[in-house]
């Protein structure tokens, strides 16, 4: 699950367009999209869903947000557009770059995921957690008056349960924008214990706007849970989740500045703290991944997987954070095929992260060389950079837990090596470097055929 | 085990030739209705969703009628200690739906015009895109619920609870009553319990005690209607009690298109222009909009909000079009208000005078 969460952190970026269509300027996610497209500074905007949306916002006079499916090589980007006037041309700001996802993976849509057929209460409530809707026949078997609780928070029909980490998973929905899987919670008014979940409504520049979601009777919370060996990211994680969701969720309100024009420079302080926060929420996500890989009962299902097409939409997820640091990326021919067995899930995961760090590292105007090669016997995929490289007395510290390539460097919170190398060796294959000073790293991932 | 084949019976002779004469009527039949409609024009092909919406709709309304009297009949019945006619009435269940729609009384104009209308109301409505005033603000109609403004607060929980009743009503396909206005459920209530007595009379023959019995249950239906609890006339009492100002009509309708809240919107766009509500529901879910420009011009609005209204139905309706709608816009927004007034006065005229007047003019066309 990892990589639907690894932020590619490309903030929000702008770019103008004049009366006639012509792009005035953009900054560089936007300029590489529009590049691909075969589009340039001075040339109608060469991506046709974005210039529609900027067309239909100068004709129209107001401000026009859509979501928008846009294709870059081998990837659909699911982008935000909000396309506003300004004068006689169009400013955009196009969002949403993170939620990048591979094309003909299953989609994450929430709508789909969450199934309220088989609930035995459903509700619906609004941005601000008001219940619109609170299903009638269901509500009055389990003793309530539904209509009683239309309009009113929706804590005042669940008490909602902390989790193991003393965090609440909904608010943790709502600042992430994500489908909430299970909130425990006890209905009011009755101690009958119910588990939430739901979908997340949003509205077209991305905002949370409300909850579709189901409850179902479920029985006390099996004592087990308690039982779980305590370790020191249970803390962590409990100390961080809770205030990083409302830290994200308040520099986003100040980042859309939809409580009145802010300052622009505020503006940008408020994304770095969402983008930062984000960042803290990916460790702790990866903190859950450690505590979880490092259980006795680890396993993977290794299955048959083509590490050339895990190599290449890895690239794919990386293309336009690699070209907002002015890095290319070359990888594998689309018609090169290597067989291997692995967790296609998971080998995606290790290769995003491998090649995130070699983007993270390379010098502007470096390429990234990813290549992928079968010698019979076992399957390889290589990242090679032509950043600093490492020193042969890093090179084993690297993969250690909370290590960092280069200390000194911000980014990188010191367990993505450590997680890969461990989710290499659990699919039967390893992850090594090989690296001198000055010449680049190559990190070289093997996976049995 | 006879080796020698039956002997074809001179009655099954018949009865096949009987039914090779009813498959060529049944192949005209095909036939004819394949010509229509591989030449119905799109703009008035009813396209799938609301087909299959729109029929799921009219058999739930009719299945709860049709349950509702028998039930009631039956109970009556059963009072009367004639069990075996109670019974046979419950049995009888079903096939009701399906007598109406072949004596052609399911065809009604009125009746497929308000179902209709409600179809692509909660299908448009269900699709608008939500758009949140601000982070962690509640949305307009819960807001609503708690102004100070005691009537406009409880007129503001009444449609939400009517919109939860109705979305509930609708995904169920099980219907608590007909939510039709009074008129239409009166005739579709005696059309029903019509066919219901039909049926009966034919599986244990004509009986004065059962006839009664099905009359009473179809009075009470009849009284136990009220159709000020429609969605519909909820949402025009709470435009009524808020009243808006010239000056708050356009933020409101923008912000009920907004909450998805399309029978608020097209109540309180009613209530500025003297109009009833059915008026005003064609106008919005017509998807060439022309009316609407025209209405919402009527109501003072401008160019701006005019287009944020457009923009949002056009996003949830697929058979409108953006496009055309902006290269008329600068046009639309030069239409003076008194004229757009007038253009719009005959949909002021009472509600009998306009389908008097429609039905001349339909006459005219023929």
């Amino acid at each position: 699950m990892k990589v639907d969460n690894s932020p590619l952190d490309v903030p929000v970026s702008h770019a103008l367009v004049d009366a006639a269509g012509l792009l005035v300027s953009a900054d560089p996610a936007i300029a590489t999209l529009n590049a691909h497209a075969g589009g340039a500074i001075g040339a109608p905007l060469a991506v046709a869903p974005i210039a529609t949306v900027a067309r239909l916002a100068r004709r129209l006079g107001i401000v026009v947000s859509r979501g928008v499916l846009v294709a870059d090589d081998d990837v659909d980007l699911d982008l935000w557009v909000r396309a506003q006037p300004e004068g006689e041309g169009v400013r955009l700001a196009i969002g949403g770059w993170r939620e990048t996802r591979m094309r003909g993976a299953p989609t994450r849509d929430p709508a789909i995921d969450v199934s309220v057929g088989d609930a035995d209460l459903r509700w619906d409530c609004d941005a601000a957690l008001r219940l619109t809707f609170v299903s009638i026949g269901a509500g009055r078997r389990l003793g309530l008056d539904p209509f009683a609780f239309l309009g009113r928070p929706l804590t005042t029909l669940f008490q909602l349960d902390e989790d193991g980490e003393g965090a609440l998973p909904l608010l943790d929905a709502v600042a992430r924008r994500r489908q909430l899987g299970a909130q425990r919670a006890t209905l009011r008014g009755s101690d009958r214990r119910v588990t939430l979940s739901a979908a997340v409504r949003q509205d077209d520049a991305g905002a949370f706007a409300g909850f579709v979601g189901a409850a179902r009777l479920t029985d006390p919370a099996p004592v087990a849970a308690a039982a779980m060996p305590a370790t020191f990211t249970e803390g962590l994680d409990k100390a961080l989740r809770a205030p990083l969701a409302r830290i994200i969720a308040n520099a986003d309100t100040i980042n859309a500045a939809t409580d009145g024009p802010v300052q622009q420079d505020y503006v940008d302080y408020a994304a770095d703290i969402a983008n930062a926060g984000r960042h803290l929420l990916g460790l702790v996500d990866d903190l859950v991944d450690l505590q979880g890989i490092e259980r006795a009962d680890f396993a993977l299902t290794p299955e048959p997987i083509d590490l050339a097409d895990v190599a290449r939409r890895a690239a794919g997820l990386l293309s336009v954070r690699a070209s907002n640091a002015g890095v290319a990326i070359a990888r594998p021919l689309p018609a090169l095929s290597v067989p291997a067995t692995g967790d296609f899930r998971r080998a995606l995961q290790i290769m995003v992260n491998l090649l995130g760090n070699a983007v993270r590292y390379s010098p502007d105007g470096s390429v990234v060389t990813v290549t992928a090669l079968d010698d019979g016997k076992v399957a390889t995929a290589i990242v090679a950079d032509q950043g600093k490289g490492i020193a042969v007395e890093d090179q084993t510290r690297i993969f250690g837990k909370f290590e960092r390539v280069d200390p000194s460097e911000a980014g990188g919170n010191g367990l993505g090596l450590y997680i890969a190398r461990r989710l290499a060796r659990a699919m039967g294959g390893d992850l090594v470097v090989e690296s001198a000073p000055g010449d680049g790293a190559r990190f070289i991932l093997t996976l049995p055929r | 085990m006879s080796v020698v084949p039956d002997q074809p019976r001179a009655d099954g002779i018949g009865a096949r030739i009987a039914a090779g004469q009813a498959a060529r009527g049944r192949a005209e039949a095909r036939l004819s209705a394949a010509i229509t409609d591989l030449f119905l024009p799109d703009h008035v092909r009813l396209d799938e969703r609301t087909r299959l919406a729109l029929a799921r709709m009219l058999a739930a309304i009719v299945g709860a009628l049709d349950t509702d009297i028998r039930r009631h009949a039956a109970r009556i019945l059963a009072g009367q200690q004639a069990e075996a006619r109670a019974e046979a009435l419950l049995a009888g269940t079903g096939g009701v739906q399906a007598r109406l729609a072949e004596a052609g009384l399911l065809g009604d104009r009125g009746l497929i015009e308000e179902l209709v209308a409600r179809v692509r109301c909660d299908l448009i409505a269900d699709a608008l895109p939500v758009a949140i005033g601000a982070p962690d603000q509640a949305s307009l109609l819960v807001r609503l619920t708690e102004v100070e403004d005691g009537v406009v607060a409880a007129a503001a929980k009444q449609l939400l609870g009517a919109e939860t009743r109705r979305r509930l009503a609708t995904e169920s396909g099980a219907l608590a009553g007909s939510e039709l206005p009074a008129e239409l459920h009166h005739r579709l209530v005696w059309w029903v319990a019509a066919a219901i007595r039909e049926a009966a009379v034919a599986s244990v023959g004509a009986d004065a005690g059962t006839d009664r019995a099905i009359v009473d249950a179809a009075q009470r239906s009849l009284a136990a209607h009220d159709e000020g609890d429609r969605a519909e006339a909820v949402a025009m009492r709470l435009a009524l009690a808020i009243d808006a100002r010239a000056d708050e009509l356009g933020p409101l309708l923008v912000e009920a298109v907004g909450d998805r809240r399309l029978t608020l919107f097209i109540a309180v766009l009613a209530r500025a222009g003297g109009m009833d509500f059915p008026v005003v529901r064609a106008l919005v879910i017509e998807p060439e909009g022309d009316r609407l420009w025209l209405m919402l011009r009527a109501a003072g609005l401008d160019r701006a909000t005019i287009a944020r209204i457009a923009l949002s139905l056009a996003e949830a309706d697929p058979a409108r079009d953006i496009e055309r709608f902006a290269d008329e816009l600068d046009e639309i927004a030069g239409i003076a208000t008194p004229a757009a007034r007038d253009a719009l006065a005959p949909l002021t005229l009472h509600a009998d005078m306009r389908r008097a007047l429609d039905a001349l003019a339909r006459a005219e066309t023929r």
